[in-house]
Parts: structure tokens; C-alpha cells; sequence
């Protein structure tokens, strides 16, 4: 998801929902989901990438390889 | 699956078995994070895994080379393969608590000893958390486990004066750090300092085992809880009083003073074999 300087890309599938990125993220970027991956996790969602500043904390506690943060319109990593 | 994932895990293993809440994969991504800053690809480095938690969960995920030891029998295995690789190739060890500090403990002292080429990184969840959350020798002392209703016992490598890191420092280790999973760049960058260096470079990492430690011993589902219990450990003011208490960053860094075994029993070999020559 891109709404500010920071594209925000959550794996729907690959979630198994801990909510370290909620937990460390000082802009509360994050939101508990509530629909079920195949899985049976409901995933986290970004409901507020506008608010990113890029401090990459979520993605160092993500422990499932499903979130990346990165420079909106460059794919670059901050 | 992060840009990690993609380039250097085998897409079929990822997302992995571990349970949610789990800090093994974190410990992984800083390991990845070291590899991606070095500019090293999968064809750099051959990886081999313990078993237990850390074991099961990371074996065979790697593009490259891989392999898994047997219990503890890891570091023996990569002493061989250490000998028989170009210098340049990278051997990445990561194991747990029980496969490095206990079980294969000697086979680690021995590497260490060498100054083995080798990067071996630790994920310690303090227990035998695979076979249903049974005390180990870094299960921090008092707490309740599977195996140990009234609370543990017995001392750990990490208490009372007691650093398994001194150990291995004494036994001729050349670098050494230690973190939390849940840190960020800093841990990344020791990780980094350990696969660039020379020698025999350990990075323990202390992550939370949710389903069994934190359910048992901390006796709590909930996942905020058990990292700020986890962070704590790293904060000298911080939690009950009782627990261990660490410091994170490099522990210990010799860089060359002594020499790596590979390359100088290759040298050694070079020479004898021009001696030899010599005399014919
Ligand atoms: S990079 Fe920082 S601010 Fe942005 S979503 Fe992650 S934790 Fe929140
Ligand atoms: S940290 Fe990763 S696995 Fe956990 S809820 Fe957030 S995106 Fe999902
Ligand atoms: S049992 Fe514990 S250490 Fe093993 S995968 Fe589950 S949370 Fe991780």
C-alpha cells in the first residue's frame, strides 16, 4: 500500500498474524485483520501508510518474511 | 514473501512451520540482512542446520548449498567442509541452545579451539522447545517447564557469574556478540562483522519461544507481554530481579591474533609438500 514516502507490502498468505508490527510500530501503521488466510490466520493490515516514517521496525520483529517497507515509486529500501 | 525471501529461501518453505509469535525467524532475516548488506549471493555460502526448533525450521530453506548435522554434530561436519572449500566460500552454522550449549557443546569448544573459519549462529529459546518445552541448560533459573514443575533447579550457562560466551572465549573464539531477535540494525551489523570475519565468529540470539515458554513459564498468550519480557533482558533496570540480564553487541573481538585452521593447515601442508620435492 503507498499513500505516503513509504510503500508498505503485508502477505496476505504468508501472515500468521503475531502483531510484532503493530506492537514496535510508533505510527500505528497497523491494524488486527479479521478475514482468514488460507492458513486460518487473519493477517495484520496497513490502515495507515500515510503515517509511515520508514523506521523499518516492523520489518527487523516480522518474523515470517511477509512485510516490506520501501521507497514509494523507487522499490528501493530505506 | 519479503525481497528476502525471494532471493535467497526456497519459495516452498516459506512461510515456515514455526508457530505465530515465534522469534526464530527473526534470528533468520538478521542473518539474511547480514548476507544481502555483504553483497553475498546464495552461491557464497553453504549453510548448515541443527535440529530442534532452529533446526527444523531453517534447514533446507537456504537457495544454496545446504546441509543438516546431526545433533550437535554440525560443527564437526563444517570442520570438514571447511577443509575442503575454497577459503572464500562462507559456512553459515545456525543451531540452538540445546545442539550448541549442551549436546554438541564439546564438538563447539573444539572449533572454537581451531579458530575455525566458520560463522555460527546461535537461536537460543532457553529450553528444549521442539520435544514440548522441557528445561535446558539456558532455561533461566526458577522457572516452571514441562520437566521442571517446582521451577528449574539446577545452574545455567547464563547466571551467577556464569557466561557460556567467557567459555568460548577461553576455548580461542575470535568473535563474539549476542542480541535479542527482536533488535534491529545493530544486530544486523554483528552478524555482518561475524560472517566477514576470519576465524571462528558466534552470534548468540535470544528469541521467544511463545508456545511453550511463554506459555508456561511466563504463563502468558500474550504476545506483548512476552516481548517486553524478552526486551527486558537486555535492560539492566528493567523486570523481576531474578532473571538473567545481558548486554548486547559484539562480546569479544580478537580479529586475526590467531590463526584460522583451514588456511593455515593448507599453508603447512604447501610447505611439506615442497620439502618432500626438495628431497627427491
Ligand atoms: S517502518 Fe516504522 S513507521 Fe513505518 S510501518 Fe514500519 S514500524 Fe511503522
Ligand atoms: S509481524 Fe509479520 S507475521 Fe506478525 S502480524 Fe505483522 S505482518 Fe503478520
Ligand atoms: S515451539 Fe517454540 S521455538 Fe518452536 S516453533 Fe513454536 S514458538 Fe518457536
Amino acid at each position: 500500500m503507498t499513500a505516503g514516502r513509504y510503500a508498505l507490502h503485508l502477505d496476505f498468505e504468508a501472515c500468521k498474524a503475531c502483531g510484532y508490527c503493530l506492537l514496535v510500530c510508533p505510527r500505528k501503521v497497523y491494524a488486527p485483520g479479521t478475514a482468514f488466510n488460507k492458513r486460518g490466520f487473519r493477517p495484520f493490515r496497513v490502515t495507515a501508510a500515510e503515517a509511515c516514517i520508514g523506521c523499518l521496525r516492523c520489518f527487523h520483529v516480522c518474523p515470517d518474511f511477509c512485510l516490506e517497507v520501501a521507497m514509494a515509486g523507487e522499490g528501493t529500501n530505506p | 514473501m519479503d525481497r528476502l525471501a525471494k532471493r535467497y529461501l526456497r519459495s516452498r518453505k516459506i512461510p515456515g512451520t514455526t508457530c505465530s509469535g515465534c522469534g526464530l525467524g527473526q534470528v533468520h532475516k538478521k542473518v539474511l540482512l547480514a548476507i544481502e548488506q555483504l553483497g553475498l549471493g546464495t552461491k557464497d555460502i553453504v549453510w548448515g542446520t541443527g535440529i530442534g526448533c532452529a533446526g527444523r525450521q531453517i534447514f533446507n530453506t537456504w537457495k544454496g548449498d545446504n546441509f543438516a548435522g546431526t545433533h550437535g554434530r554440525v560443527y564437526a561436519l563444517a570442520t570438514g567442509l571447511r577443509l575442503a572449500l575454497p577459503e572464500e566460500r562462507k559456512i553459515i552454522l545456525t543451531a540452538g541452545d540445546g545442539d550448541a550449549f549442551g549436546i554438541g557443546l564439546l564438538h563447539l569448544l573444539h572449533c572454537a579451539r581451531r579458530n575455525l573459519d566458520v560463522t555460527v549462529v546461535v537461536a537460543d529459546n532457553f529450553g528444549c522447545q521442539s520435544t514440548g518445552g522441557q528445561y535446558g541448560c539456558t532455561t533461566p533459573r526458577g522457572y516452571v517447564t514441562d520437566s521442571s514443575p517446582y521451577g528449574v533447579r539446577e545452574p545455567g550457562w547464563l547466571e551467577n557469574g556464569l557466561d557460556i560466551l567467557d567459555m568460548l572465549r577461553d576455548a580461542g573464539a575470535t568473535f563474539l556478540a549476542r542480541h535479542s531477535s527482536f533488535e534491529g540494525q545493530s544486530a544486523v551489523d554483528s552478524c555482518a562483522q561475524a560472517i566477514r570475519h576470519k576465524g571462528f565468529s558466534l552470534v548468540h540470539f535470544i528469541y521467544p519461544c511463545v508456545t511453550h515458554f511463554g506459555a508456561v513459564s511466563l504463563q502468558s498468550g500474550d504476545k506483548a507481554r512476552i516481548f517486553r519480557w524478552f526486551e527486558g533482558l537486555f535492560r539492566p533496570e528493567a523486570g523481576n530481579s531474578g532473571d538473567p540480564r545481558f548486554r548486547s553487541g559484539v562480546y569479544h573481538d580478537a580479529g586475526s591474533s590467531r590463526p584460522e585452521f583451514a588456511s593455515s593447515l593448507k599453508e603447512w601442508t604447501r610447505t611439506v609438500r615442497r620439502e618432500a620435492a626438495g628431497r627427491d
